[in-house]
């Protein structure tokens, strides 16, 4: 796998995580020691202020050659920004701490830029693993000693153990966000990410579309989408697995068309893929790859970007529609609703969010909210959808509350595509 | 007869990797294919031969690592090649689906398509040979040639539906000034790099391989700290491009203006300037002529 930041030639933080899981499972077993330098630089967001990214980045690349070039033996990565780790084999304390001086010297020595020079420092956190300790609780500790360090003033070495102030404020959700990127890197990797279809059924047992929900597994562990999706969005990886979706969705729909199943597939779209200029694009080359009709292919959204203004996701959404694919506003009455807007969104589904089944039938005042909302969608000449139903009572009453199409544990869970094609026989529904 | 040609049972996946050849909609060239079958039907076929006639081939290729990468053999690893493919099938399975598929006559005729045929081949040929002779640091000579192999799969897709896409592609072959899928975009709503890097993400072929498909017309890209392009899939393109221009110098053709567009970054890139590239046209005659 490469796991190279494009910037510096360095490991990257995936590379750094999978170096640092190597490096704990050989020292533990050899009982050898090893140490983990965390560098963060001092001022950098100054350096970027006077000098602009550009300027920044060639900091950064300086940077780094010099700490390859005193790197020795250490297996050196950037962690994204301004910050470097190295993970150097066979090392004790007092090594690491010999070692981590010779390093602020290095980042000491003074960098030309233009007609100023920059004399950039660091603050630097040593961790000492312990034999017991997992790759991601030592790298933890080497980077609150950075931040003791820094907490101190900046330029200057703190070993883990010796830092008189706990931990940054978020550390615990970073670490486990550090963690679910790694899984997904590998889950990229080694076939662990696929769709599973959930089908969404009318009230008189039709099928009126599935929803392909994406699922993430690692070793026969399960990471939960409400887990993977949001650290993929913050990472970037959502474009990609968005993409990916897109045409595997709709070769879906293109094998259950040739089976005889006219059945439309929901396909979930991020706020990533909508604001950005190659949407189009690339939901194009998916219809012309997979070769199914457009009106096969639903694309769900969330309400909040049906309301976004901005020239691209507008022209993106036209597109969509002019492409021939359906549009549906996903999760709706959850979000940021704007009945002045809802009248111009150009979608033929309402997909009522599960917050409001799950109280049914107990509490009245949900079930008006949802007449009313199924009301407004039918007015607005949409298909309401019910999501999240799990029993029977509460199908009825959505149903006799006007609902067109039920979606939920109840009907069927999400399953796997030779899963789908045996239901779909099953029912006989062709 | 031996038994690639004679065998009529089918196995499960016997039917994985022809339905995967099939639904890649990128037809086989049918010159590798006579090639192929003259070799399936030897007494003692040589699957080393037959390997390598398999890797010539964009359609047979992406199939091949589709079906490798699908969950059915639940691999640690996603392969990245049509060699490392063939491994995890078995050559004589491989062998035998494609033997299958040609004597069913599953293949569609196309006409056309003989430029992307010989192009692709010879293009990932000599990448995968400028890897290992310029020796390029973190650059597998297989991921160059996977990527010259792929890099132009969304052209015959869009060839197979789009009637004038043949006369897209004219017109962004000569021109001079405006990106390839510039060109492109003038005439239909996406572009063969958009479609190729989608397929190959759909096959799991590595996120620096996708992206650079994605991004192999677009200089900005290429050249742009910010475009958080991979290093990697910059060198690719580079590579690629370079050996595209070989392989034009070669056969006296100056069949695309890429070279005068994408040349200079790609040469920076590969930390190269002009003087470098006489010794290297000697040097790579040759190999692009062995993909004849």
């Amino acid at each position: 796998m490469n796991s190279i930041d494009p910037l510096t030639g360095l490991l990257d933080r995936f590379g750094c995580l999978q170096t640092a899981e190597r490096l704990t499972a050989t020292s533990s077993g050899k009982g050898q020691s090893f140490a983990v330098i965390w560098i963060d630089l001092d001022r950098f967001k100054k350096i970027n202020e006077s000098f602009g990214h550009p300027g920044g980045d060639e900091v950064i690349r300086n940077l780094a050659v010099r700490l390859r070039r005193a790197g020795g033996r250490a297996e050196i990565s950037r962690m994204g920004g301004d910050e470097f780790v190295l993970l150097v084999p066979q090392c004790d304390r007092a090594q690491a701490e010999q070692f981590a001086r010779e390093l602020a010297g290095t980042v000491k020595e003074l960098i030309h830029m233009g007609n100023m020079t920059l004399c950039p420092t660091a603050s630097i956190g040593i961790a000492i693993h312990d034999r017991e300790e997992s790759s991601l609780d030592l790298l933890e500790r080497a980077d609150r000693a950075m931040c003791a360090a820094k907490s101190r003033g900046g330029n200057g070495i703190v070993c883990s153990g010796d830092e008189p102030i706990p931990g940054r404020l978020g550390i615990t959700l970073a670490r486990e966000e550090l963690s679910i990127e790694s899984t997904l890197h590998v889950a990229l990797e080694t076939g662990g990410l696929c769709l599973h279809y959930q089908p969404i059924i009318l009230a008189n047992g039709e099928i009126e579309a599935v929803e392909a929900l994406m699922r993430c597994s690692v070793n026969g562990v399960n990471i939960p989408p409400g887990k993977f999706i949001p650290v993929a969005e913050k990472t970037g990886l959502v474009t990609r697995l968005g993409e990916w979706s897109l045409l595997q969705g709709a070769l879906q729909a293109r094998q259950l068309q040739e089976a005889g199943y006219h059945t439309k597939v929901a396909i979930n779209v991020s706020r990533a893929q909508l604001i950005s200029p190659k949407f189009t694009q690339a939901l194009h080359a998916a219809l012309i790859c997979s070769n199914v009709k457009p009106e096969l292919i639903e694309l769900e959204l969330t309400e909040s970007l049906f309301m976004d203004v901005s020239d691209t996701v507008q022209i993106n959404l036209r597109n969509a529609i002019a492409a021939g694919v359906v549009l549906a506003i996903d999760d709706f009455g959850t979000g940021y609703s704007c009945l002045a807007t809802l009248k111009d969104i150009p979608a033929k589904k309402m997909k009522l969010d599960r917050a409001f089944v799950t109280v049914l039938p107990e509490d009245p005042r949900a079930l008006a909210v949802v007449r009313a909302m199924t009301q407004l969608g039918h007015e607005l000449g949409m298909t309401v959808v019910a999501e999240g139903c799990e029993r029977q009572e509460e199908i009825d009453i959505l149903l006799e509350a006007g609902v067109d199409a039920i979606q939920g544990f109840f009907h069927a869970r999400p399953m796997p595509e030779e899963a789908l094609l045996k239901w779909l026989q099953a029912r006989n529904t062709k | 007869m031996n038994d690639i040609v004679r065998e009529t049972t089918k196995t499960a996946v016997d039917n994985l990797i022809e339905r995967s050849i099939l639904d890649i909609g990128i037809p086989p060239c049918p010159v590798i294919l006579e090639r192929f079958m003259v070799e399936a039907r030897q007494d003692e076929p040589d699957f080393k031969r037959l390997a390598s006639v398999i890797g010539t081939d964009v359609g047979l290729s992406a199939g091949l690592i589709k079906t490798a990468n699908s969950s059915y053999f639940g691999m640690r690893q996603r392969v990245r090649s049509v060699n490392e493919a063939l491994v995890i099938l078995g050559l004589k399975t491989a062998s035998r689906a494609v033997a299958g598929l040609v004597l069913s006559k599953a293949f569609p005729n196309v006409a056309n398509l003989e430029r992307f045929w010989d192009a692709s081949a010879r293009i990932a040929l000599l990448s995968g040979w400028l890897a290992q002779h310029l020796n390029i640091p973190g650059l597998r000579a297989e991921d160059t040639y996977t990527f010259g192999l792929f890099r132009d799969c969304g052209i015959p897709v869009l060839l197979g539906r789009f009637p004038h896409y043949g006369n897209v592609l004219m017109t962004a072959n000569g021109d001079v000034t405006r990106g390839f899928t510039e060109v492109e975009g003038v005439e239909l709503p996406t572009n063969h790099a958009m479609v190729g890097c989608l397929l190959a993400q759909n096959w799991w072929l590595p996120e620096e391989i996708c992206l650079a498909i994605r991004n192999h017309h677009d200089l900005a890209a290429l050249e742009s700290i910010d475009s958080k392009l991979p290093v990697l899939s910059r060198r690719l393109i580079a590579i690629a491009q370079l050996a595209e221009y070989i392989v034009q110098q070669q056969l006296g053709l100056s069949l695309t203006q890429e070279w005068t567009k994408l040349g200079a970054a790609c040469l920076r890139i590969l930390d190269m300037d002009e003087t470098d590239l006489d010794a290297l046209y000697i040097e790579a005659t040759p190999i692009a002529a062995s993909a004849e």
